[in-house]
């Protein structure tokens, strides 16, 4: 007997169908998921056996730290997992991270922020293992220095750059200048800019970007070490802004720039965004500027013919702003002795040569900056050989002193060579130095 | 079983609160997790030497005695207010204007009023950018517009002077926040009934009797919300000066905000950081709480 079944019927049959079909699905899923759950839990308890995996942090800088990770997991059981945080939040990410108790195994750090890091004892002692080097003299001084602490080393060099003069070649040959022989003194740098500047309504000698205070402690800082003064004593325990006369002369340097219109009005207000533009755009005879803004120029401004020489003393001399990063290993990491493995790696020949100079990167063992990449291009060889004469404040509270577009630096720049109150200028610096120093 | 007896045993007063706590619960957690815990953990941390790395040590109040002999945040604490000052009646006075002319429902003026508002929902960090670019010595439209006019003989750093740095970032807020004051006033300009107007003009009043004994009595509270918010904005005001001036030239810029951040994430003085925002809360509630009091109905 067939049974009848109007609508109400067949919909509570299709109904109750669906739901025995739902019920046996759901038993299926919930075994299949609690099978892949326990492969996916077993999965790392097997490769915990043999596999380390490792964190490294780098804040974005265009270093060729991704390269040197990937070399480096294609030919290792240890994993390095490479994360980049923004430069602005670094050090903050950084201390929160170490304060939570979850540091990075690795960091590639500003080498401006490592003795505040080294002090407060937040990096692993790396002295034995540095020691043990064959090379560790040849590894740039001015990084070493900066990854001591109360003479132990916590940080070698992993990105380090130095700062120089670049100049527009084709410019130095209008305004009748020698492009093969550039400036080795003030007077010769500021006659060149005159020079230059007498091209044109839109031609400016020189270039610098005074509302930005590292830009300046970059390039403007050697001017004042080639001469033989500093703005801090030999022991970085005062400033020495009052008391050195080449610091008010370096100022009074800059000042006669500013006031004989030898840069564009523009420059005044840089917060640094036109730091390397500036140049690009064809019309600055010279400008401070690092290996970094090198292959941009040569790769994106090809018509643009320039050449380097290393800033100059007042009356000769040299000295460059060693700068970039170091690499360290954070404390709490309880992969110290891996992470050493792969710092260690990154500071061989092959990694130095394959992977840094090829990317037109300066390698971090001054032996090693003249190289057969560097040689197919000598401005890398200027560019390299100024980490020779590279120096770098060594002191906690830098960011404070220097880096800070409210410090203490920028300020007495702007008040000495917009103003040209240079005393004023002077006064202020040696003043808040001295606050901030002292705490 | 027994819960929902307990709940059925009570008196309908006592249920009657009990829905009402249960109403203003959700309120009560939200305001205890995100203001009333920060607030007594700021105050916690503001006691304390509280650095970045390192040991932190509890110092009592000293962090709030160091606050006199900083200059800089004197000289914050002025530099805000004057901000405050010189912003409040712009924002205010335009806001009413164009509140008053989008009042009336005619043809085209939901087009007009999306016009003044939309900058609002542009965040105040990407116009603060948008500004740098407008004011660009080399590329802004500004300083374009001034030098084919010949109103100039070159172009002009408007970021570049204290005073001009001043001007044209208020400009700037202005822009940006107008359009929220007028929606405000709106909301008070339409809840005044028109038999109102219609009786004082057969009494023969004019433009301006109207809107002094009519207009602006009746919005009270309008604008009492208008000012106290705007007021609020403008001694919180940060990004503006971070992203346009990075507080200069020649640290001229600096507002109180602007210095708690340098403290707290650039110099990593946490302690210090949270006394001078107490004290900043301290100073706002005075600022608020006098505004409603001059402002308040009286009856």
């Amino acid at each position: 007997m067939v049974e009848t079944c109007g609508t109400r019927c067949y919909l509570n049959r299709m109904s109750k169908s669906k739901q025995e079909d739902n019920a046996m699905s759901f038993g299926r899923l919930t075994k299949l998921a609690l099978l892949a759950l326990l492969v996916i839990a077993a999965l790392p308890l097997a490769a915990q056996d043999d596999q380390i995996n490792m964190t490294m942090w780098v804040r974005t800088i265009s270093f060729q730290t991704q390269a040197l990770v990937d070399e480096w997991n294609a030919n290792n059981d240890s994993q390095i997992e490479l994360t980049v945080i923004p430069s602005g939040e670094f050090v903050t990410k950084m201390g929160a991270a170490i304060a939570a108790g979850e540091p990075p195994d690795i960091a590639s750090i500003d080498l401006i922020y490592t003795p505040a890091f080294s002090s407060a004892g937040q990096l692993v002692d790396i002295t034995e293992w540095v020691r043990a080097l064959p090379y560790a003299d040849d590894l740039t001084p001015a990084h070493m220095e900066l990854g001591m602490y109360e003479g132990r080393n916590y940080a070698v060099p992993t990105a380090v750059d130095g700062s120089f003069i670049i100049y527009n070649v084709d410019l130095f040959e209008q305004a009748g200048l020698d492009p093969d022989n550039p400036p080795s003194t003030w007077g010769e740098m500021l006659d060149a800019m005159r020079a230059i500047d007498a091209l044109g309504d839109d031609i400016y000698g020189y270039w610098y970007s005074l509302g930005c205070a590292g830009c300046n402690a970059f390039t403007f800082l050697p001017f004042i070490w080639a001469s033989g003064g500093d703005v801090l004593s030999d022991d970085y325990s005062e400033a020495t802004i009052t008391s050195d006369p080449i610091v008010r002369e370096s100022l009074e340097f800059y000042n006669a720039i500013w006031e004989e219109g030898l840069v564009p009005e523009g420059a005044s207000i840089d917060n640094g965004s036109n730091f390397t533009n500036a140049f690009a755009g064809g019309n600055i005879g010279m400008a401070g500027t690092g290996n970094f803004s090198l292959s941009r120029y040569k790769n994106e401004f090809p018509d643009i013919h320039f050449d380097l020489f290393h800033i100059p003393g007042k009356d000769g001399g040299t000295a460059s702003f060693g700068g970039g990063d170091v690499i360290a290993i954070p404390a709490g990491t309880e992969h110290a002795e891996e992470a050493w493995r792969f710092i260690e790696w990154t500071l061989t020949e092959g990694p130095q040569i394959d992977i840094y100079a090829a990317n037109g990167q300066i390698p971090v063992r001054l032996s090693l900056a003249d190289n057969e990449y560097s040689r197919e291009d000598p401005r890398f060889v200027t560019s390299g050989s100024a980490l020779s004469v590279g120096h770098t404040p060594y002191t906690v509270v830098y960011n404070d002193l220097f880096n800070d577009p409210n410090g203490p630096w920028l300020e007495m720049l702007q008040v000495g060579i917009l103003d040209g109150d240079i005393d004023g200028a002077l006064e202020l610096g040696q003043e808040r130095f001295t606050q901030i120093m002292e705490g | 079983m027994i819960r929902q007896a307990a709940v059925w045993n009570l008196s309908w007063e006592q249920r009657r609160k009990l829905t009402g706590f249960l109403f203003v619960l959700p309120t009560v957690a939200f305001v205890t997790i995100f203001f009333i815990v920060p607030l007594g953990l700021t105050f916690f941390i503001s006691l304390h030497d509280w650095p970045l790395f390192g040991d932190r040590a509890y110092i009592g109040f000293s962090n709030y005695s160091e606050l006199a002999a900083d200059r800089q945040y004197v000289k914050s604490l002025n530099f805000t207010f004057r901000y405050t000052l010189l912003i409040t009646p712009p924002i205010f006075i335009l806001g009413f204007i164009l509140a008053s002319l989008v009042r009336r429902k005619i043809r085209f003026v939901g087009i007009f009023r999306t016009i003044f508002f939309m900058p609002v929902v542009i965040g105040l960090g990407v116009s603060s950018l948008l500004w740098v670019w407008l004011l660009d010595d080399r590329v802004g439209i500004f300083n374009k517009i001034l030098l084919d006019l010949n109103l100039v003989p070159k172009a002009q750093l408007f970021l570049g002077r204290p005073n001009t740095a001043m001007n044209v970032i208020i400009l700037s807020v202005v822009w940006k926040t107008v359009g929220f004051t007028m929606i405000l006033l709106l909301a008070g300009l339409q809840a005044i009934s028109d038999e109102l107007y219609e009786s004082a003009e057969v009494d023969g009043a004019g433009y301006f009797k109207k809107l002094f004994y009519i207009t602006l009595p009746l919005m009270r509270r309008t604008i009492a919300l208008a000012l106290v918010i705007s007021v609020i904005g403008s001694v919180l005001a940060f990004d503006q000066f971070y992203i346009m001036t990075r507080g200069g030239p020649r640290n001229s810029t600096i507002s109180i905000v602007y210095w708690i951040f340098n403290n707290s994430f650039t110099y990593f003085k946490m302690g210090y950081g949270a006394a001078m925002s107490i004290v900043l809360l301290g100073i706002l509630v005075a600022l608020t709480g006098a505004q409603l009091y001059i402002l308040r109905e009286k009856d």
